[in-house]
């Protein structure tokens, strides 16, 4: 049976070529940001939860994700204001 | 001197301050990145056709693979396997030095086109984030190839939690820098 990690990792995988994809594509504008550090988002998750093993302290996992999910609404914030 | 884990973080006290840390730095500087695009949103969408884009993504690639095999190895440190630690290990090394290659190849070539850290405020930014994510990159190689060494399954997650930091930082920087 697959192990959890190697399941994040092909999901980082999907997501990785995903976010090169979308930029490859030509697709641009807010739908474009968002989209991109949507992923990023899905990914830093993945590595925090199943590669730093967070996913046995869910009280840690839920507050990096909160830290994560503010720094990347900032991101986005500062990246549509442009 | 050893520090015992908190109850609930798994791992190291002090790897887990060093993380949030580094974290804290590069999205520090990632932030003032962006703001200072707001002053030149052109100039800074024209530096960053100069990048190698393409192999910036292959590098994610190479990135979380190479994570992935750190994490294996920490469950194989575990299971007490220390022959199959170091047979993950040192392709997870040897895909930091890939890593490496490609951001070398990257800034040869900006070089080489004349462009430095004071060409453009894009530069110092991208040179200075990235140069310093490398820089993790290398001290990452040496701390997995010093934990494979000794295959103790505390050193080893220890080894391993560091190079995720390095793999969470460069999935935040990547899109940031290279695709926004």
């Amino acid at each position: 049976m697959m192990s959890s990690v190697t399941r994040a990792w092909l999901w980082l995988i999907g997501l990785s070529l995903a976010s090169t994809g979308l930029a490859a594509s030509g697709f641009a504008g807010p739908a474009f940001v968002l989209a991109v550090l949507g992923l990023a988002g899905a990914k830093a998750h993945l590595i925090l939860t199943r590669y730093l093993g967070l996913s046995a302290a869910p009280a840690w996992a839920r507050g990096f994700d909160l830290v994560l999910a503010l720094l990347l609404a900032l991101f986005a914030v500062l990246a549509l204001a442009a | 001197m050893t520090t015992e884990a908190r109850p609930g973080l798994p791992g190291e006290l002090m790897m887990w301050v060093l993380i949030m840390s580094e974290l804290a730095v590069f999205s520090a500087g990632l932030v003032a990145f962006l703001a200072v695009r707001l002053t030149d949103p052109a100039g800074f969408a024209e530096a960053q056709t100069h990048l190698h884009r393409t192999g910036a993504a292959a590098n994610t690639l190479v990135l979380v693979t190479s994570g992935w095999l750190a994490a294996l190895a920490t469950r194989a440190a575990e299971a007490g396997r220390p022959g199959r630690v170091r047979a993950l290990l040192v392709p997870a090394i040897l895909l930091g030095g890939v890593f490496l290659v490609l951001k070398y190849s990257e800034y040869a070539d900006l070089f080489a086109q004349g462009i430095g850290t004071e060409t453009h405020a894009f530069y110092t930014f991208s040179f200075l984030l990235t140069g310093f994510h490398a820089a993790h990159v290398l001290a990452g190689m040496v701390l997995l190839a010093v934990v494979g060494w000794t295959a103790a399954p505390r050193a080893v997650e220890t080894g391993a939690a560091f190079w995720h930091m390095v793999d969470l930082v460069w999935v935040l920087l990547f899109p940031v820098v290279y695709l926004l």
